[in-house]
């Protein structure tokens, strides 16, 4: 998987999330689910206690999903299985909401597989050389990457700097929202001053924005990529098949 | 005779906002091998000419440009976008903001992949490069980890690699404490040697350089060349010793302070006191722990054990702006409401803030921020100031206006620790130091002491300052 | 399209990108324990944090691609610093940012006024809906469910995004620091504004 092409390993993972997204029978993402899973187990070095916890809160969005689905879901017919708090469960309706839930787990399996086996630095280097993204953008994109820890350490430095001031800390969301103006403005203002000094430091080593002739680490598509992508549309392809005769 | 390099001819400049021309006719050319230096006040134009001469400008501004200037005997238009940059090549002052890869190697390679270089010979070229500049050893090392020193050496090492036939340099220097500046100029004199690459720099704290160059250029306020001449070697400038306004009564007083954050003791635990009206500078080399002292004491960090007795303390970031909280300076100084009208009124009189009061406290100049800044801690009753590296990057007249601002508001009572690498500006203003080394303090000096102790300075990185009652030595 | 943009102008925001996406990190925590409470209507309301950052970057730059390159960029950029929702978002990315231009291309690049900004918040929050009307299965909800959650992000998309993306725009003029972006030569009256 750490192997895979980051563009094609990308161009996989989002068709296969697109096809999925056509099935509504609770079985084709379950079965999706499970073989992203058992993927991952078998071809990836995944540090699983951390795998666990990014998982967490997707499994409570999935929860979430679940339920306003069965309460907020589109009246359809078919026999009740059981009935809460006035609130009647069709069959059809069970179905739907856990089709809905687990593919929010299989959706979110599937983007951690990518961020885990994935190096941000080559995957912007593959968009530039098989995707032809123009190199402005990908370096563009490069030069944030850079800037974000230390932007990190600019936004905690101007909250505490404006805390010692007597600027409190809003206590309602909403609240939150109209004060960052506060830190957003002086961040802003560097990210302006920053992003000229980065742009006239590469021009001036000669960037142009011109595709480029030859890359010190060319990144290619080998065997491994087939290989994969192969292994990805059989597990779409049976659980495609296999969701909608068990559905 | 040597080849001329660059060729001016009467030219100006002017950005299409402004109504001024930045530069006004400029005739001048500069030889191959050379080493001039751009002097001149802040806002004359030096860095905006060096612009021009690797074609930044004008086409980064869409600024006006008049007059005729040549690179290598061939007229500046008449380069392509990026042709012109692998010949003259610039290392930039923000050792930060210089590089969009993540390792040294990565950096280098960038480099030559935009000079559309063949895959074979990249290799060789890093290779050859890393060894030339001695950063072998940095050549998988993430570049953000590196200190602004080296980060320097490595956006050098970036501009060699194109084998450039010149190397423009924008305040280099501005951003490294003295003693890591020196070391740089040290390596940059030995690489000049090795290889005649004319050198043209843009600097105001000339006598870092010693007799690195050999010619100087002055621009005027007006964006005129005022002088072409000989270089000297200047002294660095000093500062008068200012009086002690210390009075007997404590300003602050901390006891067995610590701090620790995620299990790693930042600061071993310290005591010390500053009175009324005292100037404290607090020195040390990088990472010992001078800020996290600085954040302790105004409350920023959590102090582990310890306590802190004193005065309200007020506390300055070396970006100032990042305390601003509204859209004018009036309102920014007014904005604790501890003050009275009368007060805010004498404040601004003094801090000279009044001709700004309407403007939009980021609009303004770095020194006329930090007067908003201090203002506004006094308005809200806090005489007890921390400022964090307030010379940093400053021209001698900044400075200047620094060091009449500390012994202004000192007299009347405020006290002020400072964290600081410039010794010259501490010979002047400092009553004590305080100095720190690896999370330790290692003592409360009078400032006086430590100028005579050799082993003391360089224990902490410190130049030991010129003039002061010691022989000026020379450029090592 | 990108022959005539300038690279600082990229670089913005890219850097622009990297400041929403910590904000946003800030909101996503909040909103992730109220999913569990009120289903995917936790997230709607931030919506507009998404949009913002093409708003407020083609108010600056005012140059065709503005509003969909940031946006790609931020989503793109998103995904490098491990924002586990992955690769969709790049995609999710691409078609807000084309909501928000195609608002942008239909007045030609030629007003910047705050009805135009909400518009294009708009445009962008009926674009992502559309999409995620898809992707995320809302079919399957009640209909009156869907027109409450599609109200709450269009409504996110022309206030935060919209006049939220204004206010900071002209905050950020204000400040000085826009000398040689479109936005502060239109204040002279060179462009109409």
């Amino acid at each position: 998987m750490h192997d895979m092409n980051p563009s094609v390993k990308f161009i996989v993972i989002t068709a296969s999330m697109l096809v999925i997204a056509f099935f509504f029978n609770p079985w084709t993402p379950l079965i999706f689910w499970l073989g992203i899973i058992l993927l991952q187990l078998t071809m990836s070095r995944t540090k699983w206690k951390l795998w666990l916890l990014f998982m967490l809160p997707f499994s409570i969005g999935a929860f979430g999903y679940l339920w306003t689905t069965i309460v907020f879901g589109a009246e359809t017919g078919g026999a009740i299985i059981w009935s809460f708090a006035g609130i009647d469960v069709t069959e059809e309706q069970w179905a739907r909401a856990l089709s809905l839930a687990f593919r929010v787990m299989a959706f979110s399996t599937l983007s951690l597989l990518f961020a885990f086996t994935t190096d941000p630095v080559r995957f912007i280097m593959s968009l530039m050389q098989q995707l032809k993204l123009p190199p402005k953008l990908a370096y563009g994109v490069m030069v944030g990457y850079q800037f974000l820890p230390v932007m990190k350490d600019e936004f905690t430095q101007i909250q505490q700097a404006q805390r010692l001031r007597g600027a409190e800390t809003k206590k309602y969301s909403w609240q939150q929202l109209l004060s960052m103006r506060r830190i957003l403005i002086p961040m802003l203002a560097g990210a302006v001053r920053k992003a000229e000094r980065s742009a006239f430091a590469m021009e001036a080593r000669g960037f142009t924005g011109e595709p480029r002739s030859a890359f010190y680490h060319p990144i290619q598509i080998d065997r491994t990529d087939w290989l994969m992508s192969g292994i990805f549309l059989i597990l779409l392809l049976t659980s495609c098949i296999g969701g909608s005769w068990l559905g | 005779m040597p080849e001329k390099v660059f060729s001016l001819t009467g030219l100006s400049f002017r950005f299409p906002e402004e109504e001024e021309k930045t530069l006004t006719d400029l005739s001048f050319s500069v030889l191959r091998g050379e080493r001039l230096v751009l002097t001149g006040p802040s806002g004359c134009g030096k860095s905006t000419l060096l612009y021009l001469l690797n074609r930044l400008y004008p086409d980064n501004c869409d600024g006006l440009v008049d007059g005729e200037m040549e690179l290598f005997g061939k007229p500046a238009n008449d380069y392509v976008p990026g042709e012109i940059n692998h010949r003259i090549a610039t290392v930039f002052q923000d050792p930060d903001s210089q590089f969009c890869m993540p390792t040294v190697e990565e950096e280098l390679a960038f480099t030559l992949e935009n000079l559309q270089t063949p895959f074979a010979q990249m290799e060789p070229r890093i290779t050859a490069v890393l060894e030339r500049t001695g950063l072998a050893q940095l050549r998988n090392t993430i570049i953000q980890s590196l200190s602004g020193g080296t980060k320097q050496r490595v956006a050098t090492a970036c501009a060699l690699i194109m084998d450039p036939e010149v190397l423009l340099l924008d305040e280099p220097l501005s951003h490294l404490d003295p003693f890591t500046a020196k070391q740089f100029v040290h390596w940059l004199e030995e690489l000049q040697q090795a290889s005649n690459l004319t050198i043209v720099a843009v600097e105001h704290r000339l006598d870092i350089w010693g007799s690195f160059f050999g010619r100087e250029i002055q621009l005027g306020c007006d964006g005129r060349i005022t002088a072409d001449q000989n270089f000297t070697p200047r002294h660095p400038f000093t500062f008068l010793k200012r009086p002690s306004a210390a009075q007997p009564a404590t300003a602050l007083c901390a006891k067995e302070l610590s701090v620790t954050i995620k299990d790693k003791p930042l600061l071993a635990p310290l005591a010390f006191s500053v009175r009324r009206g005292e100037v404290v500078i607090i020195a040390g080399p990088n990472g010992s722990g001078k800020s996290t002292l600085i954040k302790s004491l105004c409350g920023i960090f959590e102090k582990t054990t310890g306590t802190v007795e004193s005065d309200r303390i007020g506390y300055v970031p070396q970006s100032p702006e990042y305390l601003f909280l509204t859209q004018s300076v009036q309102q920014e100084v007014a904005f604790s409401g501890a003050s009275t009208q009368t007060e805010l009124d004498g404040l601004m009189a003094s801090l000279r803030l009044e001709e700004i009061r309407e403007a939009h406290p980021f609009a303004v100049s770095h020194g006329q921020k930090r007067r908003v800044a201090i203002a506004a801690m006094l308005a809200d009753k806090r005489p007890v100031l921390l400022m964090d590296e307030p010379t940093s990057g400053q021209d001698a007249a900044a400075l200047l206006e620094l060091f009449d601002l500390i012994d202004q508001r000192s007299k009347e009572g405020a006290s002020f620790l400072i964290v600081t690498h410039d010794m010259e500006f501490a010979a002047g203003v400092a009553d004590s130091l305080l100095l720190i080394k690896d999370g330790k303090m290692t003592g409360k000096f009078q400032a006086y002491e430590v100028w005579c102790n050799e082993e003391l300075l360089a224990m902490h990185h410190l130049l030991a300052p010129k003039g002061v009652a010691r022989p000026a030595e020379s450029f090592a | 399209m990108l022959k005539s943009w300038k690279l600082k102008e990229a670089v913005l925001m890219s850097l622009f990108a990297v400041v929403f996406g910590i904000v946003y990190l800030l909101f996503v925590h909040v909103s992730n324990i109220w999913a569990a409470v009120i289903g995917p209507l936790a997230y709607e309301w931030m919506f507009g944090i998404w949009f913002i950052v093409s708003i407020i970057c083609m108010y600056i730059i005012r140059k065709p691609g503005a509003a969909f390159l940031s946006e790609t960029m931020a989503a793109t950029i998103e995904v490098l610093i491990g924002n586990a929702v992955g690769p969709r978002l790049i995609l999710s990315g691409v078609i807000q940012g084309l909501g928000a231009e195609a608002v942008f291309a239909l007045t030609r690049y030629q007003h910047f006024n705050i009805l135009v900004l909400m518009l294009a918040g708009i445009g962008s929050a009926v674009f992502s809906f559309v999409y995620g009307y898809f992707v995320s299965g809302y079919a399957a909800l009640d209909p009156s469910f869907v027109a409450l959650m599609f109200t709450i992000r269009v409504l996110s998309g022309a206030i935060i995004a919209g006049i939220g993306g204004k206010y900071i725009g002209d905050a950020l003029l204000a400040t000085g620091s826009l000398r040689g972006y479109a936005i502060a030569r239109a204040k002279k009256g060179d462009v109409n504004a």
